[in-house]
């Protein structure tokens, strides 16, 4: 196949954005929740979380915050919430990607669905983890359109560098995930914006990113990619 | 054939995990359902299949002459065979298609075949799906994960491989291909058979395209792509009914058509799977003529026969449905998807005049059928072996020459007391061997 139309290209970059969002903050809700566990009812590091993300804090208590922000799909922010989108976006383009591929989609979502609840949910959601490893595994190895890969891994570097610049990781981390994402949006035709990428590099590029800066490069990272 | 059985759970996970499913519309909301597999096939043999293969061949070639005829000379209304009103009645005859010649020659390029069997084992049609059948996709992904499961099931026993059905979509695609891309249209994913549309067009190679992706300039469709490129459309394999796919022939309130694209199909400039207007040759109370439509076009003997079927119409099929209509099962010309269908078996003294009130008042909108005592097929129901109503969907291809894909989608009802298998009513399917020798 060759023809990729405007929606498709969409739900591509979204796809990546929204598969990349279970999965980075899976990987910081373990952390989270490890340092919960040595807190008392009414913890402080949720809110924190909250707030690093920009989602509104509607949890009562711990044990709500990891239930809800995990597996309630009616919360937008939740990670059942995100992983309906993430399917919602890939679920459109089986022939661009091939049935292989969603299956692993489909079964992230069975995942999350059938761990609800559960007590112990850094043991019941590490397949996620390697559900997700899988999916980008088998985009690699089954997506033969260059360009549909590289749209994606477009919207994932793109959720990767604004999630850690949210999440205050430092400099080096987050210089990498800039440059993979600089390397990966050449690979593509989509258009960017190439002011704002320069801007974002000058300010992840800085020893110290004082907070209002990092809030423009959070919303400039959003932008840069001008064909959504 | 045990060790394909116990792995009917496992085959219906993977079904899950490929996302094989339909959808359907419960309260004004959308809910994706799995379509529950029973690993138990339909088996057909080798000798019945080759009758089976010739009829089906036979019917849809006439069918198909049946539509050139009825949008040009008309000269089978002119010979009385069949009776003008019923076909302009008819609201699958489309008067903006008169005229029309699809490339080819070919109307229906893949057709539905609806069939059961009785218990002496003879084949009845059902009725005929010329539109837009849906359904071979899930004995095509079926087969795929039996074969998984059960090896040696297959080693052992002479099963015509059936997964050839994109080759065989892709070659009838190609055949009336007007010069560009293969294209499947697809309403979206909130239409009940959208995982068919997206499927077929990963396995067959086609673009699958919205109508936001397509438009039409100076005759010819196009499919935009996301750098602003287009590409000529040579065949279109729409997934939408008729009314819908242009709004400025048919629906004017449709959103989902591409406009000007019956202007483009009447210039020759793309093949439309299957053609606009093939609603008049599976209307119910057409059905009723497709016998004398063989002998006319083919002057040949039919080889499947009808369900013995009455026409309200006249006045003597009339007065039997009247007489008999506790024993007949009534269908509106209209329904589909195992709607509009009623049981007089099932219909209490008031309801049964009720019907003969609205039959008397309406006897075109109405077919009435005897009841044909299907012959089970048996189905795993809480680790058991049980029967089950079931019938069979027999998908023929028409392009260079008309095939009959070997194999076929077997729905079979859940509720032992009813004969309805639609899936949308809750209905499971198998897997249709056909024997190769």
């Amino acid at each position: 196949m060759g023809a990729i139309s405007l929606e498709k290209v969409e739900h591509l970059y979204w796809l990546g954005r929204y598969t990349e969002r279970v999965f980075t903050t899976l990987q910081k809700f373990f952390e989270v929740y490890d340092n919960m566990i040595d807190e008392g009812i009414q913890g402080k590091v949720y809110p924190k979380y909250c707030e690093c993300l920009s989602i509104p804090n509607i949890y009562t208590s711990n044990k709500d915050f990891a239930m809800r922000y995990l597996f309630d799909k009616k919360n937008p922010d939740s990670l059942a919430g995100n992983m309906e989108r993430a399917y919602d976006n890939g679920i459109v383009l089986r022939e661009e990607l091939s049935s292989e591929v969603l299956s692993y989609l489909q079964m992230s979502l069975d995942l999350l669905a059938s761990a609800a609840g559960s007590g112990a949910p850094l043991f019941t959601l590490q397949p996620l983890v390697d559900d997700i490893y899988a999916f980008w595994g088998c985009v690699d190895d089954e997506v033969d359109n260059r360009e549909c890969r590289n749209i994606m891994k477009v919207g994932r570097r793109v959720e990767r560098l604004d999630l850690y610049l949210r999440l205050s990781y430092g400099k080096e981390e987050t210089g990498k995930e800039l440059s993979k994402l600089i390397h990966r949006i050449k690979e593509t035709d989509i258009r960017f914006n190439e002011e704002k990428l320069e801007r974002v590099i000058e300010i992840v590029n800085q020893d110290e990113i004082a907070k209002e800066e990092r809030r423009e490069a959070v919303r400039l990272v959003g932008e840069i990619v001008e064909v959504m | 054939m045990k060790s394909l059985l116990d792995h009917t759970q496992e085959i219906n996970k993977m079904l899950a995990r490929y996302g094989v499913k339909f959808g359907i519309y419960k309260n004004n909301e959308f809910k994706e359902q799995l379509f529950p597999f029973d690993a138990i096939p339909r088996v057909i043999t080798h000798e019945e299949y080759a009758e089976l293969e010739a009829g089906l061949i036979q019917r849809v070639d006439a069918l198909n002459q049946f539509l050139k005829d009825i949008y040009t000379e008309k000269q089978i209304i002119k010979d009385g065979v069949v009776p003008e009103n019923f076909v302009f009645s008819s609201s699958g005859y489309l008067p903006e298609c008169e005229g029309v010649i699809p490339p080819k020659d070919i109307y229906s390029h893949i057709s539905g075949i609806d069939l059961v069997q009785a218990k002496d084992r003879s084949w009845f049609i059902l009725e005929d799906n010329l539109r837009i059948p849906s359904g071979a996709s899930y004995p095509l992904i079926a087969r795929e994960l039996s074969r998984r499961a059960s090896p040696e099931t297959f080693h052992e026993n002479a099963i015509v491989d059936n997964r050839n059905y994109h080759q065989m979509l892709r070659e009838t695609m190609d055949y009336v291909n007007c010069g560009g891309i293969n294209v499947i249209m697809t309403p979206g994913r909130y239409n009940a058979a959208y995982f068919e549309h997206s499927y077929l067009a990963e396995k067959s190679g086609a673009v699958l395209a919205m109508c936001s992706d397509l438009f039409v300039e100076e005759n010819q469709l196009f499919y935009r792509d996301y750098k602003g490129k287009h590409q000529k459309v040579g065949t279109l394999y729409r997934r939408i009914s008729d009314e819908y796919i242009d709004p400025m022939t048919f629906n004017k309130e449709s959103v989902i058509g591409i406009p000007n694209l019956m202007d483009v199909y009447r210039a020759g400039n793309v093949a439309i799977i299957n053609a606009p207007g093939n609603g008049i040759a599976d209307d119910k109370g057409i059905y009723y003529f497709v016998p004398k439509m063989i002998e006319y076009y083919l002057q040949e003997t039919p080889i499947l026969k009808n369900a013995p079927t009455y026409l309200p119409f006249y006045e003597e099929d009339r007065k039997y449905v009247l007489d008999h209509l506790e024993t007949l099962v009534v269908k509106d010309v209209a329904e589909a998807g195992g709607y509009g269908v009623v049981f007089g078996s099932d219909m209490n003294a008031g309801e049964l005049e009720h019907w003969r009130e609205l039959i008397q008042r309406e006897s075109r909108r109405f077919i009435a059928q005897e009841v044909i005592d299907f012959l089970d097929l048996d189905i795993m129901e809480k680790g058991e072996r049980v029967p089950r109503k079931a019938d069979l969907r027999a998908f023929v291809l028409s392009g260079e020459t008309t095939k009959v894909w070997a194999s076929g989608l077997t729905r079979f009802s859940r509720n032992p007391d009813s004969f309805v298998v639609n899936s949308s009513q809750g209905g499971g399917f198998k897997d249709t061997w056909v024997l190769s020798r």
